[in-house]
């Protein structure tokens, strides 16, 4: 897209960037920690929940966002694309959970959701902006 | 819903760019709403109708009329 960012989208970005290499770095260290402490009980609960803090942060700049953005179209786009999102997740989910429970499918970790989520809304997004051109 | 933004547009001279920048909105938004595919909020419709110095139903007309 060549239209340049918004001051929301700016701000967008300087939170999203720094969070995304925390959550970088927290995976790296705690499956590192896992794999050479192998640790058990509260602390492998308390290192488990580390690399999900910076991606619950995540949600919540994405919600921030959605305030700031003045751009009343842009800000629709992005709702619709975020439905496509949840409309994928859940689909997948779904019939996965399904083959899981009757057909013994491999476990589709629950951990897969936010990333099928951000891939449906990412590509959901040029189909939705081709249809207001 | 069909509107005269286009031709508003063209009257005073103005680009997609000028009009996004008077609006506080994309170019994007600009195009969506001249091509009649995208409905501004009534905020936004108030703010195009002062901007054009007319009423919204001189410039928005939803074939109700």
């Amino acid at each position: 897209m060549a239209t340049s960012r918004n001051p929301a989208q700016k701000r967008y970005i300087a939170r999203f960037m720094p969070t995304m290499a925390v959550y970088v770095v927290c995976i790296f260290t705690v499956s590192w920690v896992f794999n050479r402490y192998e640790p058990t009980g509260p602390v492998a609960w308390a290192l488990a929940l580390l690399p999900a803090l910076p991606l619950l942060a995540v949600i919540a700049i994405m919600g921030l966002y959605l305030r700031e953005e003045g751009d009343e179209f842009v800000r629709n786009i992005l709702v619709e694309s975020m439905l496509w999102g949840v409309g994928l997740t859940l689909a997948i989910m779904t019939v996965w959970g399904f083959l899981e429970m009757y057909a013994e499918t491999p476990r589709l970790p629950a951990f897969w959701a936010f990333p099928i989520f951000c891939f449906g809304m990412g590509v959901a997004q040029p189909f939705i902006k081709r249809r207001y051109r | 819903m069909k509107n005269r933004l286009k031709v508003l547009r063209a009257e005073r001279d103005w680009s997609q760019a000028d009009l996004a920048d008077r609006l506080e909105v994309s170019r994007q938004t600009i195009n969506a709403l001249e091509t009649g595919k995208y409905d501004p909020s009534l905020p936004l419709a108030f703010k195009i109708a002062r901007l054009f110095e007319q009423p919204i139903e001189s410039i928005f007309d939803d074939g109700q009329a």
